[in-house]
């Protein structure tokens, strides 16, 4: 699963979007890993992560869900998932998960030389990366640069370009607050890996005009 | 996914919703699907909370307002009549729900959604090893889906340079012949949000494949998201980079990193 590689956006974006998560593997160490994958969640929920999911129970953003009682129900197999939007905070999960030693794969998506100074601040070397090398084929058909950095943020896919496009004529019309518009859309990203504070600095420059309808930032 | 025309009045919440974008207004005044692009992700269902009104009293309301010239506007996150309906489905449109809804087991992986664990768990499964990389071909993302028949395609371009398929993977799994990249001919005509065609290459080989791809980009009616993975050096350094450059493409700032805190883990010597 590529979810969370693709993820658009320039670096100052980039620098407020970091998903930590974990990933176990059949025969080796998913077999009774519901209490690792709990702790794991514990730790992210301790360090107030914008976002939180699980493919299986849906994300925190949904109606009525306690978090608490969220954590106590994930199972072993799904992965799960913490969205964090600065590095320090990453930088603190990721040397509590070490002192943790869970024994489940951790990782983390973001800018790639930042997680790699991470990892050499918690004194450990990180063991594969990967990268995208963007969208090829038929780029015709990709929306204008606004939707696709909000579409991208679901690796799913479960944010139609329609959705976002209503959400941004409700923001300019003022039916809606970025706010609000943004976790509406969160609401659809099933794992959390979603980053509804991106998405709300984006919609409230748009509603200011900062961004055209061209797709084109102003200060470019 | 399938619209109970009892039940629907026409508020359009849906539409917009849709990820392929395939409802619309019948000319009935009710939602329609157009089953050959829906590809049964259910995001319709999942996200629009069933309010549970009576239809006749949401239509009555409606051409009330209408005389006062009024509009009915209902919150964008909710299906007054709860109309969408998921159907019961068979083989092969099951598949489409296979890769395109991440709520539902892959019978092939035993993973939630179309995906592989990838570089994910590499540091206890050693998937990906020193001198490899892992290519991730992902058709249909961001947003546009993916006919079978089109993915097929790439994946017979990149089989001729006889292309190391990963075995667990759900495309993988689909083919006849993975020393063609041949796909059942009973699922070509299926739609999919997404399917990750995924191999293993000699670091070396990178720019040979990527050349392959770009070639079969412009025969496909669907964008391609493109992904490179391999295991790091011991100083933490990305050997894959390197030949990435070479062949002149741009590695992206962002992406994926592995911490290798998973256990017991996977060393090569004993492979």
């Amino acid at each position: 699963m590529t979810n969370t590689l693709h993820r658009q956006g320039k670096a100052e974006n980039l620098k407020n979007d970091y998903v930590v998560f974990m990933t176990t593997a059949a025969g080796i160490n998913r077999e009774g890993s519901a209490p690792e994958i709990q702790e794991f969640m514990r730790i992210c929920h301790k360090y107030h992560p914008i976002n939180m999911g699980n493919v299986k129970l849906g994300n925190i953003y949904k109606d009525g869900v306690d978090v608490q009682e969220f954590i106590a129900n994930l199972g072993e197999g799904a992965g799960s998932m913490a969205v964090f939007t600065d590095l320090d905070t990453v930088q603190k999960v990721v040397e509590e998960l070490i002192q943790a030693d869970l024994g489940i794969s951790i990782n983390i998506s973001g800018l790639l030389d930042e997680v790699r100074e991470c990892c050499r601040k918690a004194g450990i070397t990180r063991h594969s990366a990967e990268h995208s090398l963007g969208f090829w084929g038929a780029r015709e058909r990709l929306p204008e640069r606004e939707t696709l950095e909000i579409n991208t943020l679901c690796g799913h896919g479960m944010i139609s370009f329609n959705l976002i496009r209503k959400m941004v004529e409700y923001v300019k019309l003022r039916r809606l607050t970025p706010k609000k518009a943004a976790r509406i859309l969160a609401k659809c990203c099933e794992c959390g890996v979603f980053n509804p504070e991106r998405a709300e600095k984006l919609l409230e420059k748009i509603k200011k005009g900062e961004v055209t309808p061209s797709g084109k930032s102003v200060e470019a | 996914m399938e619209i109970d025309k009892e039940k629907c009045v026409g508020c359009g919440n849906c539409h917009a919703v849709c990820t392929m974008g395939t409802i619309s207004l019948d000319e009935d005044g009710k939602s329609i699907v157009n089953q050959d692009q829906c590809v049964e992700c259910s995001v319709c269902y999942r996200f629009l909370k069933d309010e549970r009104y009576w239809p006749w009293m949401v239509r009555a309301i409606r051409r009330l307002l209408s005389v006062f010239r009024l509009g009915y506007l209902a919150d964008v996150d909710v299906c007054p009549t709860g109309a969408l309906t998921p159907p019961v489905l068979e083989w092969p449109r099951s598949l489409r729900a296979m890769f395109s809804d991440p709520t539902t087991i892959h019978p092939g992986t035993g993973l939630y959604g179309r995906g592989t664990e990838e570089i994910k768990s590499n540091d206890v499964t050693g998937r990906l090893r020193k001198g490899e990389a892992g290519l991730v071909v992902e058709m249909g993302r961001p947003g546009i889906g993916a006919f079978l028949w089109d993915i097929e395609k790439v994946a017979m371009a990149l089989a001729r340079l006889n292309a190391d398929f990963e075995t667990k993977n759900p495309v993988t799994q689909l083919m006849t012949d993975t020393g063609t990249g041949k796909i059942k001919d009973e699922v070509l005509k299926e739609k999919v949000l997404s399917a990750i065609i995924e191999i293993k290459v000699k670091l070396e080989r990178i720019p040979e494949f990527l050349q392959a791809l770009a070639k079969v980009q412009n025969e496909v009616d669907t964008v391609i998201s493109v992904g490179v993975a391999s295991r790091c050096l011991p100083d933490g350094s990305i050997p894959h980079e390197e030949w990435v450059r070479k062949a002149g493409y741009t590695l992206s700032l962002n992406g994926k990193t592995n911490l290798g805190l998973g256990r017991p883990l996977f060393k090569e010597t004993e492979a």
